[in-house]
């Protein structure tokens, strides 16, 4: 944020509810996890922005907050599906991309296509999971500081997982991840999906470069999976002049401050994608993808950049379909 | 009161595009067609000025139905809004789909003339609702 607005995290800290003073440094923060990397004091600067924003009130959400309200209301439904406990020890769970294609029509990015990539490679790896349909696991909602909602959500979410009697949970999205792995308390294995991709032998021969999701890379410590699994297949990967640990944000998180401020963050990402000079932008969080060609589809920007934006998994499996 | 058991009473909430089904339900009144009074009616400039959020908050703050009527395609005072939300009122009956709210959402195209239509829609769609009981979103308690 302090590339593109008067921010920073000293002065959100001191000005929020503890002094009583301005809270709006609470939810302009988009928790991409820069700050703590670049001045590493040991202050859990994330841990306190997400306790400071339960029960406020977030300055905006973008969308109308349509995905805050799918969320609340299946919080409060009984889910109907249930767990089938016979299924494979295995886990796969698609995450929202489901209605992130169906409210997100005009950013022309096929969302249900992960979860199709995803199972194909992982038929592949040779792993063959049950498919957990349980609802959102409430990144999102967390962030926004509906702490209630998130806890519904949790509840039912664990039941599930317990009934469902598997031992590993893959998730192909970045946010899922990080929810699963820090903020509930699954007694299972939580893996990203694109820990399971180095050993496909696919032959891809191209050249691309990889942004680092803050949730995969600087909140969880993912950084290596998703390269050796590109690079094991034969890709060559080119770095941004930003990347791993340093690595810029996509721009919005939890569907919150979408505005001129972090659209500049946008597009200092999709300019340092531009420089690299590849044909081929992978990411692994979907709200990556999302935003990315958002930015892509403005009539300006499609002069400007040349590159696809695709998910690491259906990068992929469209090179497996080729073969 | 207290002797007979009342029927359930859905709540409906219509969106109704200003030019051809606000005009509709206008009409089925001047014509005195009768319709159960379940329907609030909620006038909009065109069919796909509601956003699904609309639908979705609807259905939490406990409507057991939602309505949305337009013109019919072609007609449209907008020339395609009507498409337009058509789209988009399918996509949210997908992910309501997940949730088994969908049958509480319904897309009519409804002109200015067909008054008797829109009683129609409304008669309909409230036997509809009366057969899936109320909003289930009532029933859950949520301990504050």
């Amino acid at each position: 944020m302090r590339r593109v607005s008067k921010t920073s995290p000293r002065s959100s800290i001191y000005n929020s509810n503890i002094y009583g003073l301005d809270t709006k440094g609470i939810w302009t923060c988009l928790t991409c996890g820069l700050c703590p990397q670049e001045c590493p004091q040991q202050v859990d600067f994330l841990g306190f922005i997400k306790e400071e924003r339960e029960g406020g009130q977030p300055l905006e959400i973008a969308h109308l907050g349509v995905f805050t309200e799918l969320a609340e209301l299946s919080s409060r439904l009984d889910g109907n599906i249930r767990a089938d406990p016979a299924g494979s020890t295995y886990g796969y769970f698609p995450g929202c991309v489901e209605s992130l294609g169906l409210f997100l029509h005009d950013v022309k990015t096929d969302f249900g296509a992960i979860t199709a990539s995803s199972l194909k490679l992982l038929d592949r790896a040779g792993i063959k999971p049950q498919i957990i349909q349980m609802k959102c696991c409430g990144h999102d909602i967390l962030w926004q500081g509906k702490k209630d909602v998130f806890d519904r959500l949790k509840d039912y979410n664990t039941g599930y997982i317990k009934d469902s009697g598997i031992d590993t949970l893959i998730t192909s999205c970045a946010e899922c991840y990080r929810t699963f792995s820090k903020d509930y308390d699954l007694g299972i294995r939580v893996i990203h999906i694109s820990e399971l991709l180095d050993k496909l032998g696919l032959e891809i021969n191209k050249e691309v470069t990889y942004h680092d999701p803050c949730r995969l890379g600087r909140h969880m410590g993912v950084y290596d999976a998703p390269r050796k699994a590109l690079t094991a297949n034969g890709a060559r990967l080119k770095e941004m002049e930003h990347s791993k640990e340093k690595a810029l944000c996509c721009g919005v998180s939890s569907f919150m401050n979408c505005n001129e401020q972090t659209k500049a963050l946008r597009i200092a990402r999709m300019d340092e994608a531009q420089a690299a000079g590849v044909n081929t932008l992978i990411t692994t969080c979907p709200k990556c993808l999302a935003h990315f060609n958002c930015l892509k589809s403005e009539k300006e920007a499609i002069k400007r950049y040349d590159f696809d934006v695709v998910d690491l998994t259906v990068f992929l499996a469209r090179h497996m379909e080729v073969k | 009161m207290t002797e007979n058991v009342t029927e359930f009473e859905p709540d409906i909430l219509a969106f109704c595009c200003n030019w051809c089904s606000y005009a509709g339900a206008d009409l089925a009144g001047v014509s005195r067609f009768q319709y159960p009074p379940t329907v609030k009616i909620l006038r909009v400039m065109c069919s796909s000025r509601v956003e699904p959020v609309f639908i979705l908050r609807a259905l939490k703050d406990g409507a057991d139905g939602v309505l949305v009527a337009g013109c019919h395609i072609g007609d449209c005072h907008y020339i395609d809004g009507n498409k337009n939300a058509e789209v988009r009122i399918n996509n949210t009956k997908k992910a309501l789909a997940k949730l088994g709210l969908d049958k509480r959402l319904r897309l009519e195209w409804i002109s200015a003339s067909e008054g008797a239509r829109f009683s129609e829609v409304i008669r309909d769609f409230t036997e509809e609702i009366k057969k899936l009981g109320q909003n289930p979103i009532k029933e859950v308690k949520i301990d504050e």
